[in-house]
């Protein structure tokens, strides 16, 4: 972080290169298809102000929160609501190889009929609960990449959950 | 609720392939930005807004940036229209308005006469043929859109460059449409970023401008 805040553009990569996978995704989560532009984008500006980060912080959040800005400011533009686009994969599981614990909790059509029910989901509501439990996100991670303080993330996940547990029953 | 949210956890989703963002960026030198980053932010958003064309966007090939400028180049141009180099300059202004603008004087110090557009100050020059001279300082954000990739130099010491030329690109500045743009240089010194363009801009022609005004030619 150092070597890049003095202006090493190769350290600078690197740190991208750790994050950008998350970085993509929120943006993914937020904007759909303008995920590719807005984390490009969020990268250059986050570069550009690199001089403004806090040295001590982490740079994950900081990250996520100009590639998530980038792609909230892109879903208005384009003017129509991002698909979350979410499906549930078949799970990985193969050979005589015993099945993880968190496989075990579902079968498949309640992990698709879940899938569905977190899709049908407010924007708020699903992006909450995308961050916290689907790209496992810290709560100051999700504050980040939503925008907003940790407290209303307690709460939005909160509420988010109890009315998913409603729609899913 | 805790069942829940193990539930959600064992979720796996079919995520697009990540883009190598760290890859696909080639960075300019980090200057400091001094002044005015809302209106970089404003401007930053209303070029993306000008400049939102999904089948260019979509085959981005590469992005630079220096200064006050944003190279992207793609397969396909974006439409533009051509304008005349000295369309839409903006009001006539003197040499301390201009300094007031950039933080600095316009440079060269003898120059024709220059106007301004949202904080561009431009000049027409003769380098020999009519070129235009803009500067500005670092809030300001350029866009440019081009199918050529642009080429770093080092227009003198310390001091990097892009030019871009071949067939034309697309060129928006900040509340102005997209236009076609000819042969170009761009050059970032201090806080202040300079853009010297015109269509048949030599790029000896340009590096001498350039070097001139970074003191280092022989004017």
């Amino acid at each position: 972080m150092r070597r890049a805040r003095r202006g090493d553009e190769r350290a600078f990569a690197e740190l991208v290169r750790m994050h950008q996978e998350v970085a993509f995704r929120v943006a993914y989560l937020i904007s759909g298809e303008e995920a590719e532009d807005a984390l490009q984008d969020g990268v250059a500006k986050a570069w550009r102000a690199l001089g403004r980060f806090r040295p001590g912080a982490p740079f994950r959040p900081w990250l996520l929160r100009i590639v998530a800005n980038e792609a909230r400011n892109r879903r208005r533009s384009a003017g129509r609501r991002a698909a979350l686009a979410l499906r549930a994969a078949q799970e990985d599981v193969s050979g005589d190889a015993a099945p993880s614990p968190e496989a075990a909790v579902l079968a498949a059509e309640e992990r698709a009929r879940l899938a569905a029910a977190l899709d049908a989901l407010p924007d708020a509501a699903r992006l909450a609960l995308a961050c916290r439990y689907l790209l496992d996100l810290s709560e100051a991670e999700t504050a980040a990449a939503l925008g907003v303080r940790r407290g209303t993330v307690k709460s939005r996940v909160a509420r988010a959950l109890e009315r998913l547990r409603e729609a899913y029953g | 609720m805790a069942e829940l949210e193990r539930a959600l956890r064992s979720l796996r989703v079919e995520w697009p392939e990540t883009p190598d963002a760290a890859s696909r960026l080639e960075l300019a030198p980090r200057r400091p930005r001094r002044r005015l980053a809302l209106a970089a932010g404003l401007a930053a958003a209303a070029l993306a807004a000008a400049l939102a064309v999904p089948q260019s966007r979509s085959a981005i090939l590469r992005v630079l940036h220096l200064g006050g400028v944003e190279v992207v180049r793609v397969a396909t141009l974006p439409e533009a229209e051509e304008r005349p180099l000295a369309a839409g300059l903006g009001r006539p202004v003197g040499d301390a308005e201009a300094a007031r603008l950039l933080g600095t004087d316009f440079l060269p110090r003898r120059h024709g006469p220059l106007y301004e557009r949202e904080g561009f100050v431009s000049t027409l020059l003769a380098a020999p043929g009519p070129a235009l001279l803009t500067e500005f300082g670092s809030a300001g954000l350029i866009k440019k859109v081009a199918t050529e990739q642009g080429e770093w130099l080092e227009v003198a010491p310390g001091v990097p460059g892009i030019w871009i030329a071949g067939p034309p690109h697309v060129v928006a500045f900040p509340a102005a449409p997209p236009r076609l743009a000819g042969n170009v240089l761009v050059w970032s010194a201090g806080a202040v970023t300079f853009r010297l363009e015109g269509r048949g801009l030599a790029r000896a022609e340009a590096l001498r401008v350039a070097r001139e005004l970074a003191g280092t030619g022989p004017g």
